[in-house]
């Protein structure tokens, strides 16, 4: 039985190695296609066998990095009342953005 | 100082990966099929959570929360120059107000020390006087 061991353990390495890359790979897709491969995931188990928030904290890191120029956009008001182009915005005063969904 | 919060697509839509947690909370909504179907789940957002400051949504291509890798939330505090003070890790876990107290501090001591003392022009009046 000893003889099978180290074969075992090679082989569910292997299979946790690829199943955090695949986990990983998906961390790195648009949001939507992420969603739908988490959705299909067993109950807790991708939380529960891999270090889940180190991963997603690195997967999605972003190119950002405090100092860099903030990127401009211009968005319409919920409210429909103005757009707002945030260049105009920083030139005045700090701005603080929360990114965000309802669900 | 101005506060926004940024509408982005849905973290838990129905149709794709929805939560225990939201059935009870009765935040149900599939996933809006246009801008103007996001904007009705983001006024219900607001209305629901009573979020004060105002809130701008998101193209429905996404290029904002591309640009900034908000999704599912995130916070970011960009300063008077247009640079980014201080970028959340990526939420839920990364999502920490306060974390963003502590730059909104630490941005306000740093603007402060780099203006000159109130009390010098004064104090070079005096001293003209003085003399």
């Amino acid at each position: 039985m000893r003889r099978f061991l180290v074969p075992f353990l090679i082989v569910l390495l292997v299979a946790y190695a690829s199943f955090a890359a695949f986990v990983w790979r998906s961390m790195r897709q648009p949001p939507e296609a992420f969603a739908r491969v988490m959705a299909k995931m067993p109950g807790p188990v991708v939380f529960l066998l891999l270090p889940f928030e180190t991963l997603w904290t690195h997967a999605r890191a972003g190119d950002l990095q405090a100092g860099d120029a903030a990127p401009d956009f211009s968005l319409m008001k919920l409210d429909k009342s103005a757009t707002v182009q945030l260049s105009a915005l920083t030139a005045q005063q700090p701005v603080v953005l929360v990114f965000g969904s309802y669900t | 100082m101005a506060f926004f919060a940024v509408y982005i697509l849905e973290a838990h839509p129905s149709d794709v990966w929805q939560m225990e947690s939201n059935i009870k909370d009765k935040v149900v909504f599939a996933s809006p099929k246009d801008y103007e179907e996001r904007s009705l789940v983001a006024g219900a957002c607001v209305r629901k959570l009573g979020i004060k400051f105002p809130a701008l949504v998101d193209g429905f291509e996404n290029a904002t929360e591309k640009a900034y890798t908000g999704w599912p939330d995130r916070i970011y505090l960009i300063d008077a120059k247009g640079r980014i003070a201080y970028k959340s890790r990526p939420g839920p876990f990364g999502f920490k107000p306060q974390e963003l107290r502590s730059a909104l501090e630490h941005l306000a001591e740093t603007k402060s020390s780099s203006q000159p003392k109130r009390d010098e022009p004064l104090a070079s009046i005096g001293a003209t006087d003085r003399r």
